[in-house]
């Protein structure tokens, strides 16, 4: 019990420290809790099955950011990721009968090969040319998938797969913890050393050649990081969905990936998980008027973006929190000084 | 006589029907500090691209340490202990001024040589304190003036513990105060030693500069370059002396 004392001591200090000095992580720990908690107060299926697609496309958006935000290679087909990796689970375990647990991961690797073939040629390429040739990859393995409908399905897809678990609350909770684990392991890559390559390729390409970093390998490592994390939210949706069909390729599923991570605030990874926590569950609010729903959709998007350039989320935490101008450490908006330093805030 | 440490064998390089670089052979020692002068449009900066592999040759030769370093990736060559600041600084921006300096000190050649620090961090801290410009290493790039920010053009590049640094007008820009200041961080680097966990190791430079005051106080020997051919070389004395540099670019007024 004593040992068990000094831990939870330990615990509540190191939560009061780090946790609850500021506003954006405490919003963030709530976040965890209310997800990892609700289905104690509710079970009810629609909800459940609304929150487990948002958090599969919430790691999809959040994939994208690393790739686009962060290292700044603009990827309109970011569908092809999504597709190759619900493709393969599907594949892997209608034919070889792959459980979920098996498939899904081997539906990221396949994603990260994706990521290969689309990182090589474009290597080359920067702005709006990588945006328009990376476009074009999801279309070209459409065509594909409808040129060997007897392997992939053609138009009806791959379906009859196996059920992610036995039921709606593991499906979500499985969703879930992923989603919840793989965004943190996103946001610590961005974090890491890797992270700041990463972050200065998107600057200035050139300046991190003459630092003496093989920008190739980097770019190719982004393409497949943010590869797999997007395969294994399409292998995710496959086995949840039970069906992988075109739909998961198409061009307008690359630009709402896009929508959602400026929407939300790019090269934040939060940003992309928290626009989509919004958008999704917004849109599926707005099915009670049929014939105004894009249109409200639209209508919200263009009013946030005219209004907060740099993402919603971004512009809410510049709100609460501020930033102290000698330790660059961040404070409550309401602090006169900085909690660090003491140096006054205004 | 042993090998040249900096070995250039006549070197062309044409942009469409201009030729840029005609011709430049000259060699180098590793004790050398050496001005590379000329009118603008010369070709001093392509020859800087060409030794740094971001430019590839037509045709001629580039030895350093004895390896023919043309055909070889950028990263490749700063690998191999070559290292250079723009003309037109490129900081990373968004990024703060000591994340810009980690990102040279993440490179493979700084990695192996600064095995046992610990700290990425402490490393670029080192060598922005070198620079002068630690104080502000938490602010934003984009918040820096012209003469830090080629401060932290140096500092990036000295991150990299290089043993030819190329420093693209260092003092372009700055106040007489700050050329003064910089001209003595130069100077302090070349003669080498060990700030803090940065170690240098004396490099030997090429300095491209337009303030011919202050480069000939630093340099021991000068390449004047005109048209992309090389039409002076030798001692600052002899450079300043010569009809033809004269001519083409200081003019009759001299420095």
């Amino acid at each position: 019990m004593g040992i068990l004392g000094v831990y939870l001591r330990k615990i509540y200090t190191l939560f009061r420290g780090e946790v609850l000095v500021l506003p954006s992580r405490i919003v963030v720990f709530l976040f965890f809790l209310v997800l990892l908690f609700l289905p104690v107060v509710t079970q009810d299926l629609y909800l459940l099955r609304i929150l487990i697609l948002t958090s599969i496309f919430a790691i999809l958006a959040a994939s994208w950011d690393l790739l686009s935000g962060y290292t700044g290679q603009m990827n309109f087909g970011h569908a092809l990721f999504f597709g190759v990796g619900a493709y393969t689970a599907a594949l892997l375990n209608l034919h070889a009968h792959i459980p979920p647990y098996g498939s899904i991961p081997l539906g990221g690797l396949a994603a990260v090969l994706a990521g290969l073939v689309i990182g090589i040629p474009c290597l080359r390429l920067r702005g709006t040319y990588l945006a328009l040739t990376t476009l074009a990859f999801p279309i070209i393995l459409m065509g594909i998938v409808f040129a060997i409908p007897g392997i992939t399905g053609g138009e009806l897809g791959v379906s009859g797969l196996s059920r992610l678990s036995s039921s709606r609350l593991y499906d979500y909770y499985i969703t879930v913890v992923l989603m919840l684990g793989l965004c943190t392991i996103m946001w610590k890559i961005t974090d890491s050393k890797t992270g700041i390559i990463f972050h200065a390729i998107r600057e200035d390409e050139l300046a991190v050649r003459t630092s003496g970093i093989n920008v190739t390998r980097y770019k190719l490592l982004a393409f497949s990081l943010s590869g797999f994390f997007a395969g294994i939210s399409g292998g995710l949706y496959a086995h949840f969905m039970r069906i992988a069909g075109p739909s998961t390729l198409e061009v307008s599923m690359s630009f709402t990936v896009v929508i959602w991570a400026v929407f939300g605030g790019i090269v934040t990874i939060y940003g992309p998980v928290g626009a989509v926590f919004i958008l999704f569950p917004l849109l599926e609010f707005f099915r009670f008027w049929p014939e105004f729903r894009m249109l409200l959709f639209a209508v919200v998007i263009l009013l946030i973006l005219l209004y907060m350039p740099n993402g919603i989320l971004p512009w809410v935490r510049d709100k609460i929190e501020k930033e102290c101008p000698r330790c660059k450490v961040r404070n409550v908006a309401t602090r006169k000084t900085c909690r660090v330093c003491v140096a006054p805030l205004d | 006589m042993g090998q040249a440490f900096l070995e250039i064998d006549g070197l062309f390089k044409d942009f469409g029907g201009l030729r840029a670089v005609d011709n430049v052979s000259f060699s180098m020692n590793r004790d050398q500090i050496l001005g590379l002068i000329g009118p603008n449009g010369a070709g001093k900066t392509t020859l800087v691209r060409l030794i740094t592999g971001i430019l590839r040759p037509d045709s001629g030769s580039i030895r350093f340490k004895g390896k023919n370093v043309i055909g070889l990736k950028t990263w490749d060559i700063i690998n191999l202990g070559i290292a250079c600041t723009f003309q037109n600084m490129r900081p990373f921006r968004r990024l703060p001024i000591i994340a810009n300096v980690m990102v040279s000190c993440l490179c493979p050649r700084a990695m192996k040589r600064g095995e046992w620090v610990k700290r990425v961090e402490a490393k670029a801290l080192d060598a922005l304190e070198f620079a002068g410009i630690s104080d502000m290493s938490l602010e934003k790039a984009s918040t820096l003036s012209q003469g830090d920010l080629k401060r932290l053009e140096v500092a990036r590049a000295i991150a990299t513990e290089p043993e030819l640094l190329i420093l693209d007008e260092p003092f372009g820009g700055l106040s007489p105060a700050e050329t003064d200041l910089m001209a003595k961080s130069i100077k302090r680097l070349h003669k080498g030693g060990r700030f803090g966990r940065l170690h240098s190791e004396g490099p030997a430079m090429i300095i491209i500069e337009h303030k011919l005051q202050q480069l000939m106080k630093i340099v021991d020997r000068i390449i004047v370059l005109n048209y992309g051919i090389i039409i002076a070389d030798g001692t600052p004395e002899e450079v300043v002396n010569d009809k033809e540099v004269v001519e083409s670019y200081l003019g009759e007024g001299g420095i």
